[in-house]
């Protein structure tokens, strides 16, 4: 008897435990729950902690309540200004009235489905409205270089905010109301040009440095030069000023020369002349002069008739080879 | 286990027996509930106790709702399916890598062979619309246990009690994905918003200071509960080999300049002061020159005048005594004499002065 009641009792807590086990459901954290009844949705329940239901009539659905990835497929596609891009985009998204999502979508794998499609539609179409520079710049701001040489002079504007607003306009072309979702934010994850074109970049990019480089090469020949064309100006203008001052101070010693012997031999210029006949004959006549003399010059002159006056003597100097 | 399939397979059979051993039944029953007691009892027991690592912090979710973060240490909890605790690993920082990828770190890190994928991750637009090479780290830690876990999910790993309590050191995978969607996005944002010299040189401290700032904001945006500790850019350079040849051949074509220019003015520098030099050697020597001569002239002249002093004195027979003493020097000097008289004047033109052949000569001094 006991143990018959020991076994009822065993039965009605495991009937209990079922009971309780389909009833009760547990949200966590991150999660949110959709109750239906049937199979139609009766109720969400947002808040974490233990919740009740009525057992095998009505059944839990657990949804996501945290923001949710989504990430694009690169696509490739074409600029307003024809430039023909890869873009490859991400979002995140959540789910913001769980019971339409789970009428209208009911898992988040058919929501990452439904993003695929207006996502890619949306970016091409904002895309098409835009030139390149709008997808991959931000601003207007001038960009800064290295050396002035490289910046460029024409520069295609940037429209509005650029970017941002390229993925503003995307995020504002994905409708997800009707299915209870929510698109938080849209981001251009990478944007490059198609493989064919980006050869013809780096081909570009070559030319322009190459560019560079002959400037700097032509520079230096310039400033080379200049340097040296300078040089030789002041060069001249030293070496002028040298023998300016030479000639001058040359000039105004002899001018001192010229004064200072005018003054002296100026008081019997005969004297002066009678020394300088003899010193010009001491130093023109030497061993290799043949004299021919006459017995009329001064000279014997003198011998023949002492006390005479007499006139400078003739000579006829001459220099044998 | 054991004795439950026992006790199972046994009330099987006692359909249509009238006489069941009621009482082997009870106690098999009784052993069976005693055992089964005993093993939940155990189990709970151990359920109950859990460790949180040094580096971790615990959140303990009471029928999934979040009751309290507890420190590293041994913790007792409620016993399944009560309490839960996930281990969140808020202390270690965590780095992710873009555009390469550590293969093995260490005394030598060595670096995976770049995958396309890498190189698509790397590969960016400039401002210029020229293209970059940009690798870089960022480095996160947890900051918010809470809104790590609950916040940011994935649709690939919805359902967060299928993880085991206690254990788990990559607890949400999804963070780290939004991580590196957003500092892809912001980097590339702002490196197209720079000239490809600001990507490679200038610009490059700069571009990691306001990416950790942007890529910070947005994850605060979608409350991602991680701090971003740095961002470090690694190599950027320009895209393929060639092109990296051309930025060189830039840098070289600047060097050049500079040693051109240099060399030009090292020209410069040993000419002029040289010549500046020979100025003032060539001043000095006229200056010297000047000196010189008016010396000279002043002892000559001086001389001269005291010559002329003693001259008037008595000129006729100082003025015969300088002429006598000077031929005398000059006669006694020149080489050959001859001497004609006035009387065989006619002989002159015979004489054949070209040759220089010795006349005979008279004694000197002689007279005829």
């Amino acid at each position: 008897m006991k143990t018959r009641i020991a076994a009822t009792v065993l039965v009605i807590l495991g009937i209990a435990a079922i009971v309780l086990y389909s009833s009760a459901y547990i949200v966590e954290e991150g999660k949110q729950v959709i109750v239906t009844q049937f199979g139609k949705p009766v109720d969400d329940v947002q808040d974490a902690g233990l919740h009740f239901k009525t057992p095998f009539i009505q059944e839990a659905y657990y949804l996501e309540k945290r923001l949710l990835p989504w990430d694009g497929a690169p696509e490739s596609m074409q600029t307003k200004d024809k430039k023909r891009i890869d873009i490859d985009v991400w979002a995140r998204w959540h789910i913001i009235h769980p019971m339409t999502f789970f009428v209208k979508v009911r898992n988040e794998a058919r929501g990452q489905k439904i993003l695929d499609d207006l996502v890619d539609s949306a970016v091409r179409d904002v895309v098409a409205r835009h030139n390149l520079i709008d997808v991959v710049r931000k601003s207007n701001d001038e960009l800064i270089y290295e050396t002035e040489e490289l910046e460029r002079t024409e520069a295609d504007p940037v429209m509005g905010n650029g970017r941002d607003d390229v993925e503003d306009e995307i995020l504002r072309g994905v409708d997800l109301k009707e299915y209870g979702m929510e698109l938080v934010k849209v981001r251009i994850k990478r944007v490059n040009y198609v493989a064919s074109v980006r050869a013809t970049v780096y081909e570009r990019m070559i030319s322009e440095r190459l560019r560079i480089a002959r400037l700097y090469d032509s520079e230096a020949q310039e400033e080379k030069n200049r340097i040296l064309g300078q040089t030789t100006k002041e060069l001249d203008q030293i070496e002028g000023e040298m023998e300016q001052k030479d000639a001058e101070i040359r000039g105004e010693a002899n001018a001192q020369v010229i004064q200072m012997t005018a003054e002296a031999y100026g008081q019997s210029p005969d004297f002066y002349e009678f020394l300088r006949r003899l010193e010009v004959l001491k130093t023109t006549l030497d061993r290799d002069t043949r004299l021919i003399l006459s017995t009329e010059s001064d000279l014997f002159r003198m011998l023949k008739e002492p006390g005479q006056p007499m006139s400078a003597p003739v000579l006829s100097p001459r220099t044998s080879p | 286990m054991s004795s439950s399939d026992d006790f199972g397979g046994r009330q099987g059979r006692s359909f249509n027996a009238d006489d069941v051993p009621w009482d082997q039944i009870g106690k098999g029953i009784q052993l069976a509930l005693i055992g089964l007691t005993v093993v939940v009892v155990l189990l709970v027991g151990w359920s109950m106790f859990y460790r949180v690592e040094a580096s971790d912090e615990g959140v303990v979710l009471r029928f999934g709702k979040q009751v309290a973060t507890v420190p590293p240490g041994l913790h007792m909890k409620m016993p399944w399916p009560i309490d839960t605790v996930y281990q969140v690993p808020v202390q270690r920082i965590q780095s992710l890598e873009f555009g390469f990828e550590t293969s093995q770190a260490g005394r030598k890190t060595l670096y995976a062979p770049k995958t396309s994928d890498d190189l698509a991750v790397a590969e960016m637009l400039t401002g210029d619309l020229n293209l970059g090479h940009v690798e870089w780290i960022v480095q996160y830690r947890i900051k918010d246990p809470m809104e790590f876990l609950f916040k940011v999910g994935s649709t690939e790993k919805i359902d967060l009690t299928s993880l085991p309590s206690g254990t788990v050191s990559d607890v949400n995978a999804a963070v780290p994905d939004t991580i590196s969607d957003v500092s892809e996005s912001v980097m590339r944002k702002l490196v197209g918003d720079s000239s490809i010299d600001y990507v490679l040189t200038i610009g490059r401290e700069q571009l990691a200071k306001q990416a950790q700032e942007l890529i910070q904001e947005e994850l605060d945006n979608f409350e991602a509960g991680v701090d971003i500790i740095t961002v470090k850019l690694q190599t950027t350079s320009p895209p393929t080999e060639q092109v990296q040849d051309a930025f060189q051949e830039v840098d070289r074509a600047r060097q050049k300049k500079e040693q051109v220019v240099n060399e030009a003015l090292g020209e410069r520098n040993s000419k002029i002061p040289a010549a500046r030099g020979a100025k003032d050697k060539a001043i000095a020597e006229a200056e010297g020159y000047q000196n010189r001569v008016v010396l000279e002239t002043t002892g000559q002249v001086s001389a001269f005048l005291a010559q002329l002093a003693e001259y008037e004195k008595a000129p006729d027979v100082t003025r015969k005594r300088l002429y006598l003493e000077a031929m005398e020097e000059i006669l006694s000097q020149a080489g050959s004499k001859t001497i004609i008289d006035e009387s065989i004047r006619g002989v002159l033109p015979l004489l054949n002065l070209d040759q220089g052949t010795p006349i005979p000569s008279v004694e000197r001094g002689g007279v005829r």
